[in-house]
């Protein structure tokens, strides 16, 4: 992969990568996706793609509120009662 | 309750006989590392039921929440997350009287095969501190083979049960996708990963088992356990593989016994081809690696975990944590997974996959309609070394053939010991169709009178 790609792709998936790190990491990627496309090899014709393996069907429960009990907002960083803290968005 | 364990129960039953067990786990710990939080104090604490293991004490992967805990995935990015619930599987061991005594340690967010891409500790294994317990459930195995636990949860995407199981020399089982609730399991790959059972004997794993599964209203993708296959108790024929490439001598010569015991103890032999064996690892990675990175995505450093000390605005607040918190191998599949999913290559990679992974399926049916269960090999070596001894990333990779086919399928697996190859455990595992866990126990079970029982030096029972 070359550098523009593995830039393109880092940002996407939001993380910064260093100089020294672009190298290494555009090995490692290289050489997976380069293992991957042995899968060209084969002949996929009359496959469906199989998402889960013993999944058949879309499952849904009814849309009531559950109670779970916890806090989950005591596990922010930062917070101001019932809101979490991030820097200012303008 | 079984028999063989009460002696944990006892061990925490008052002051002075815990003071004994917490010195000897002291002593392994010191040598193995196998745990990231052991308080046998707060398990205490904990509400539970009462059952058929009641008092015992039990280790919990660190990427499965236990409330009070805390739950780091052995990463940066959750180093002091206590998690505020308790997974489904944890639970219900806690209806049944169990006791989580602490939290193991593994390859960060479970990817990796050696438990050295944890981010937070070492963990060694208990035949020889120089080699790895395996991964990414090493903590858990190592902590079941020093005798600390009688069973510890895992979780398996790819083998991460069975093979540090088979390093450390006990039982694993990777059950039926879907047939243990994945509520409270931190989530890698979701469409492979199950919750695992390490075990020192098969009515431990099989008692654990049994009250872990089932549906549960908390995971969408949990399934029924049906109603006990009778016909399971007939099985008698085994496949195995036409030809085995690839197998360090050890584990070769492992795999011959396997099959001889298997002979002497009655079961027909069925040679058998799965062609698609070629190329599950490229598909598994494909698979793995894209769900990966839709599921990291949650770590930014806003609503928990770990978040840099400054950023100017919002977008590199989640750039900056992400960055900071998330170590190099959970880097490399993110950035794989992403790639993969990008628009223009799905077709080519991650579709592709899902098709070899159908492909597999087929096999499979083919496979089990001529036998009931199957012998496959775990991992091609023995316990590595830690470090550049050992086996560089891409090579663990590359040796995860013969376990990550049961998660694509979905199948149930489990690693059986087969005793000691230059001072190592070695292991084999038998895999089943859906729901044929009783198959697994019951093969295991006569293996068992095979294969002499194995612990590594320093294993004590009376913690003295």
């Amino acid at each position: 992969m070359d550098m523009k790609e593995l830039e393109i792709t880092a940002s996407l998936a939001n993380l910064e990568l260093q100089v020294d790190e672009m190298v290494r990491f555009s090995e490692g990627v290289s050489r997976m996706l380069e293992f991957f496309s042995t899968m060209m090899e084969v002949n996929v014709e009359g496959n469906e793609p199989t998402t889960h393996a013993l999944l058949s069907n879309n499952r849904s429960r009814e849309d009531v509120i559950l109670e779970s009990g916890c806090d989950m907002l005591k596990s922010a960083p930062e917070r101001e009662d019932r809101f979490i803290v991030i820097p200012n968005v303008l | 309750m079984i028999q063989e364990i009460t002696r944990w129960a006892d061990a925490l039953s008052d002051s002075e006989k815990r003071r004994i067990y917490e010195a000897y786990v002291d002593t392994w710990e010191a040598k193995i590392g196998a745990f990231l939080q052991f308080d046998t104090e707060l398990g205490l604490s904990l509400p539970r039921g009462n059952g058929s293991l009641s008092g015992i004490p039990f280790a919990v992967k660190d990427n499965i929440a236990v409330e009070s805990f805390r739950l780091t995935c052995g990463s940066k990015i959750l180093e002091s997350f206590e998690v505020p619930y308790t997974a489904t599987a944890v639970a219900r061991l806690m209806e049944h009287g169990a006791i989580p005594v602490g939290k193991t340690n593994l390859d960060e967010f479970g990817m990796g095969s050696s438990t050295d891409n944890s981010s937070l500790k070492k963990t060694s294994n208990p035949y020889d501190t120089k080699r790895v317990a395996g991964g990414s459930s090493g903590g858990s195995a190592a902590a079941v083979a020093a005798g600390i636990v009688p069973f510890a949860l895992g979780s398996d995407t790819g083998g991460s049960v069975r093979q540090p199981a088979s390093f450390c020399g006990v039982y694993g089982l990777k059950p039926t996708y879907g047939s243990v609730s994945r509520y409270g399991l931190v989530a890698y790959a979701s469409s492979l990963e199950v919750i695992g059972i390490c075990a020192q004997s098969i009515s431990v794993l099989k008692t654990v088992f049994e009250i872990m599964r089932g549906e549960d209203p908390l995971d969408h993708s949990s399934l029924p356990y049906p109603a006990y296959h009778a016909e399971g108790l007939q099985a008698k024929r085994v496949a195995v593989l036409d030809e085995v490439a690839g197998l360090d001598e050890p584990v070769k010569a492992a795999y011959e016994r396997s099959i001889a015991a298997l002979k002497s103890t009655g079961y027909s032999l069925v040679p058998v081809t799965i062609p698609s064996l070629e190329y599950v690892l490229p598909a598994y990675y494909t698979i793995a690696t894209a769900e990966a990175s839709a599921n990291l995505a949650r770590y930014t450093g806003v609503a928990y975990g770990r978040r840099t000390d400054w950023a100017e605005n919002p977008e590199e607040l989640i750039r900056k944590s992400r960055t900071e918190g998330l170590g190099d191998e959970v880097k490399l599949r993110i950035l794989l997974g992403t790639y993969v999913l990008r628009s223009g290559f799905q077709d080519q990679y991650y579709i592709r996959a899902q098709k070899i992974r159908t492909a597999m399926r087929k096999d499979f049916e083919r496979v089990f309609a001529a036998s009931d269960i199957l012998l496959l090999p775990v991992f091609p070596t023995l316990a590595f070394p830690h470090g550049n001894d050992g086996m560089d990333q891409f090579q663990q990779k590359m040796a995860d053939r013969f376990t990550c086919t049961a998660n694509l399928a979905g199948l149930p697996a489990l690693a059986f010991p087969t005793g000691l190859e230059n001072g190592l455990p070695t292991g084999m595992q038998f895999l089943a169709p859906p729901f044929c866990e009783e198959r697994l126990f019951m093969a295991a079970e006569r293996m068992r009178h095979i294969f002499p029982e194995i612990h590594p030096e320093g294993y004590r029972e009376d913690w003295r």
